[in-house]
């Protein structure tokens, strides 16, 4: 059984999947936009259906993006960490990050266009004329300002990928051959480093800079310290439940013979607590801008708390905490397929709505959401992608790192 | 289940030496049934010398009132919360090494939890203390209990954060000490059941609850620690998480910073794992503990202490930058004038602060540097110091100039009652650590014997076969539930 | 608790001890209960024992805590003595969050603690019998309850076969008294009694 069972092969059903859910993308796509670009209206309502298109594709890519990365993350912390209990499904990981030069190129781009095109429908603050007119937006040109913004962007993306690459690169030379003890010490060493190399990237992007241009801009007038690594607790938790998806299906279609219920458990153990890591962020950056009630402040969350996204915004505290601490609470609820694979998709779902409140009030209008409808066929036709390049990734490689120097650790691993 | 007991023999042992489970008890029993030695007696004297003199300093403040520190009217707090946030900061790592690296799995923890644990809880105790005697009238201190009184139906302000302190602390102390407790009772049997002494067997005896080690009893024995360990975790971020909810909730530039919690507890990690190195660089000498708190156990938590170094690194930078980008001047003016510049009457403590926790654990990079027992005793007191200039900074530099110029204060500097209060709490850690260190095993025993046959390095070095073992033979021999 | 007959078997091995545990209970003898120095995953399966239920009663613990804190703190602030803190409403449920969450983990892991000791019936000054005091160190020690059928020699031949070292009938108090470990080992009258 094993042998056959060594690499992954893609599924008719899977990969006419895959393609299904990208197509309603690009139809999504293709109907926001003629909804959105259609009609006349006066400059100041063009100016809000055509920030309507791109905010979509914003929420979607940079959401999309910062999961797949997350799993980066994933990787890098436990090979920092030498979590030897991950090892058996290592190879599952790796594949989604494949995802990031695919998912991040179309991001760039998105971004880019947003941010040169000629109308500055989301990014106020890269409007000349603006900027003039606003003394906040001039003091803050120094950082908010498209060279920086574009160079920076692509630098991320692209060392994010170089990384990523470099890693998935190391896991395939231990295919080789066995490695004697000294031999794993060395490898361990490299693959510790070039971890290293990433977390002090991660740290300079997602932790910080990142968040700030791409999503704390889009309300350029606001601030919050928190907003980073609130953003980092968002994609983290929904990139370990997107692990949990695909591990769950390979267990389902025949893979992964040695990954057991007991991996599977700590990963909802995984996504229980950083769900209610998410929460601590979440409870904290908004009590204490409701407790000091400074008017700069709290205009952020006033559409959030009490306006027209305030059913967005306490539907994604329901999902994103009351739903995990209920059901992830008892041992048995983390063991079971079913209860797995559904709370991991209504965390990614969860989150991608976090990310929606995120962008939407600050970029469309506070006072009203758009058909969410539209958004979500988009949010389908990236989730198409992510399907559509992790199972080629996982058709390049065995499934199990068989010489790494931990795989046995993951066999024997119980909880 | 496989009953194999393996590890990969690319991970150092944490238990050196050719040991068996009886050896285990010997080594680290001997320190607790030896004579305390002449070292250990005057490291004890000094220890309540200092703390002599801390309690005579607050007799003379609660003699004469808050005056007798300097205090004055724009820097209400000064060294007195300065130390307390310094303390509580400490005391988180005991619980953090206990609890949430219990739940990551790392192995290393069991040679440091019980040490560490002790640590925090008295830590906690010498914490607890600034904010009760900075009360003044401390006979009063029952006032911050909601209990029903006879001013009418008033109860205690719920909203402030000065309140979820005394919950926050007050649950901290409780369940660490009961966490650290319950963790003991075994190893206090161990102790009773070998004890020669008549003294020893009742006070053992006393202390061990009668524990037997019967099976059932295990059984909840561990269910209890894994759940003490599953509350631990949120509430050690909680208890750092309020306290800086002291600060943030507040409009005061410099104080109200959305990032306070999580930093604080980074912070509260860093300065709790340097005090661990401190204490345990020189323990593992002193009571020849060299094969339990292995070099390896130095070089992790060296690598804790550059990771959580830097990321206080990110947040002070962050609420550098956020001070400038939020274009609210008074903001921007707490941290350019009061701390940035170098001119200021506390410029210099800023600095201090930047390079003692993010500049100087960047050393920690380098495997020599980590795996350096001087060099890692070094730094960690030079990280308590930093980690101490980065609760003055916040406190001090954010109020010594008030919104009015007018009432810009004169230069703050502590009173010899201050300075005497601060150094009775080390009297008062120190007398405590010297205590336990010489009564109570400073490692877990039944949790080295626990790992003792997987990560020990004579068992260890029995596994060749199954390290040589291709992927197919062991999973074919050891992984009996796969495809489950 | 009354005074019973017990044949004890010494092991030095965790490896012995388990298959030795499987085959005494197929053998048909009664284990009264296994003492070891440190907790030994599985063996609660292997003799037998069914899970503990601590964590619920903890769950329970930590849901009173939670409903104490709200409702105290709601009675207070927005019935008995309602006070405007800051222009904030009267029920200003986030910042009574903390307070909630300590008093939930307070309630929790006191009670909890509580109910281990309650249940394991350990307290300072209680005194139990002990088959052997190498087993907090390095002993694992199975005693095995003597019935009325039980063939005293029969088992000892079977523990011995089995892997056990030291192999002894000990007459043992199976409960609790309050005592102390430096006087006399047990009530000797009971004792004189079981002899």
């Amino acid at each position: 059984m094993a042998s056959t069972r060594d690499t992954f092969q893609v599924p008719k059903r899977y990969n006419s999947l895959a393609i299904a859910l990208m197509a309603i993308g690009i139809i999504a796509i293709i109907a926001l936009y003629i909804t959105t670009h259609g009609s006349g209206g006066t400059p100041a309502e063009k100016h809000q259906s055509d920030a309507r298109f791109w905010a979509s594709l914003l929420q979607n890519s940079v959401y999309f993006l910062l999961v797949c990365n997350a799993v980066i993350f994933f990787i890098a912390a436990t090979t920092l960490a030498w979590g030897g209990w991950q090892m058996s499904f290592r190879r599952v990981s790796e594949a989604i990050t494949v995802c990031v030069p695919v998912v991040g190129t179309i991001c760039g781009v998105i971004l880019l266009t947003i941010l040169f095109s000629s109308n500055h429908i989301i990014y106020h603050w890269s409007d000349n004329n603006v900027v003039a007119n606003d003394a906040a937006l001039d003091w803050k040109s120094g950082f908010l300002n498209k060279g920086f913004f574009a160079t920076w962007t692509v630098f991320t993306i692209v060392a994010w990928s170089l990384v990523g690459w470099k890693l998935r690169s190391l896991s395939r030379s231990t295919d080789a051959g066995k490695l004697t003890v000294e031999e794993g010490k060395r490898y361990m060493w490299t693959n510790t480093v070039w971890a290293a190399i990433y977390i002090v990237i991660f740290a300079l992007t997602v932790m910080s800079s990142i968040p700030w241009f791409w999503l704390m801009s889009i309300d350029a007038h606001w601030y919050s310290t928190m907003y980073s690594w609130y953003t980092f607790a968002s994609s983290f938790v929904a990139g370990i439940a997107l692990i949990t998806l695909f591990v769950i299906y390979l267990k389902n279609t025949g893979y992964l013979e040695f990954t057991t219920k007991e991996h599977l458990h700590d990963l909802g153990k995984f996504q229980f607590a950083f769900s209610i890591f998410w929460t601590y962020l979440w409870f904290a950056q908004l009590m204490l801008i409701w407790y000091a009630n400074i008017p700069e402040e709290t205009v952020y969350f006033k559409p959030r708390y009490f306006g027209a996204y305030s059913p967005i915004f306490w539907m994604v505290f329901m999902i994103n905490f009351v739903a995990p601490i209920l059901i992830y609470m008892s041992r048995d609820s983390k063991r079971n397929y079913a209860t797995l694979t559904f709370m991991s998709m209504l965390i990614l779902f969860g989150h991608w709505l976090d990310f929606y409140q995120m962008v939407f009030p600050g970029s469309v209008s506070p006072d009203h959401v758009p058909t969410i409808l539209y958004d979500f066929g988009v949010g389908i036709g990236f989730v198409g992608v992510i399907l559509f390049v992790t199972a080629r990734a996982l058709t390049k490689a065995p499934m199990i790192a068989k010489n790494h120097p931990l795989i046995k650790e993951s066999l024997i691993h119980h909880t | 289940m496989s009953l194999l007991r393996y590890e990969s023999q690319v991970r150092p042992p944490l238990v050196e030496g050719n040991k068996d489970y009886h050896q285990v008890t010997e080594d680290i029993c001997r320190p607790v049934e030896a004579k305390p030695s002449k070292l250990w007696w005057i490291g004890f004297l000094i220890s309540v010398a200092f703390l002599c003199f801390g309690i005579f300093s607050v007799c003379m403040e609660v003699t004469y009132g808050v005056g007798q520190w300097n205090l004055n009217k724009t820097t209400g707090w000064g060294w007195d919360i300065t130390n307390f946030v310094w303390w509580v900061g400490i005391g988180h790592a005991g619980t953090l090494i206990s609890a949430i690296l219990l739940l990551f799995r790392q192995g290393w923890r069991t040679g440091v939890n019980r040490a560490a644990e002790a640590m925090t809880i008295f830590a906690v105790m010498c914490a607890g203390q600034f904010p009760i005697w900075h009360m003044g009238r401390v006979w009063d201190a029952f006032f911050v209990l909601p209990y029903a009184n006879t001013r009418g139906p008033l109860w205690v302000n719920f909203n402030s954060p000065l309140l979820w302190d005394v919950f926050a602390i007050s649950t901290y102390f409780t369940v660490s000490l009961l966490f650290w407790y319950s963790g003991l009772l075994p190893d206090l049997a161990t102790l009773r059941d070998r004890a020669k002494l008549k003294w020893r067997k009742m006070f053992y005896g006393i202390a061990s609850f009668g524990w037997t080690g019967s099976t059932k009893h295990w059984q909840r024995h561990e269910a209890l620690s894994l759940v003490l360990a599953g509350l631990s975790t949120p509430l050690v971020l909680s208890v750092h998480t309020i306290v800086s909810f002291d600060f943030a909730t507040s409009v005061v530039p410099g104080w109200h910073t959305t990032i306070f919690p999580p930093y604080f507890v980074a912070g509260a990690i860093f300065s709790g794992f340097a005090m661990v190195q401190t204490l345990l660089v020189v323990t593992r000498r002193v009571l020849g503990l060299e094969e339990y708190i292995t070099i390896e156990h130095i070089d992790v938590m060296n690598k804790v202490i550059v990771l959580t170094g830097s990321i206080v690194g990110i947040a002070y930078l962050t609420e550098l930058f956020i001070a400038w980008y939020s274009h609210v001047p008074y903001e921007w003016f707490a941290f350019k004038e009061n701390r940035v510049n170098l001119n200021s009457p506390y410029g210099w403590s800023y600095y201090l602060m930047m390079g003692c926790n993010v500049l100087s654990p960047q050393i920690f990079w380098f495997r020599k540097m980590r795996r350096n027992l001087l060099l890692t005793f070094f730094m960690s007191i030079l990280v308590n110091i930093g980690m101490w200039f980065e609760r003055f900074v916040i406190i001090v530099t954010s109020v010594y100039r008030d919104y009015l110029p007018s009432s810009w204060s004169t230069y703050y500097r502590p009173t010899i009652w201050e300075v005497g209060f601060y150094l009775g709490t080390f009297g008062l850690f120190f007398t405590c650590y010297f205590l336990f260190s010489k009564f109570f095993p400073v490692i877990a025993v039944a949790e080295i014997k626990h790992i003792l046959k997987r990560s020990g390095e004579n068992y260890k070095s029995k596994m060749d076969v199954v390290e040589k073992e291709t992927f197919d033979d062991f999973a074919h021999e050891h992984a009996h539930d796969h495809g489950a | 608790m009354p005074v019973k007959k017990f044949v004890v078997g010494n092991f030095d091995d965790e490896a012995v001890l388990f298959p030795a545990v499987k085959k005494v209970r197929r053998a048909g003898y009664k284990i009264h209960d296994v003492f070891t120095p440190f907790p030994i995953h599985g063996l609660d399966k292997e003799l037998g024992l069914r899970d503990t239920s601590l964590h619920v009663a903890g769950f329970i613990y930590g849901i009173t805590g939670t409903a104490t804190a709200v409702g105290f703190i709601t009675w207070a602030l927005t019935l008995d003595w309602a006070l405007n803190f800051g222009g904030k409403p009267y029920f200003s449920l986030p910042a009574w969050i903390p307070i909630t969450f300590e008093l939930t983990v307070l309630f929790a892991s006191v009670g909890m603690v509580l109910t281990f000791c309650w249940l394991c019936q350990l307290a300072p000054f209680v005194k139990k019998d002990h088959f052997n005091p190498r087993s907090t160190d390095d002993t694992f020690v199975m005693a095995l309850e003597c019935t009325a059928k039980t063939n005293e020699q029969d088992a000892i031949n079977f523990l011995n076969s089995v892997g056990a070292k030291d192999v002894s009938v000990q007459y043992r108090e199976t409960g609790w008294w309050l005592g102390r470990y430096d006087k006399d080992n047990m009530k000797f009258e009971k004792r004189e009694l079981a002899h």
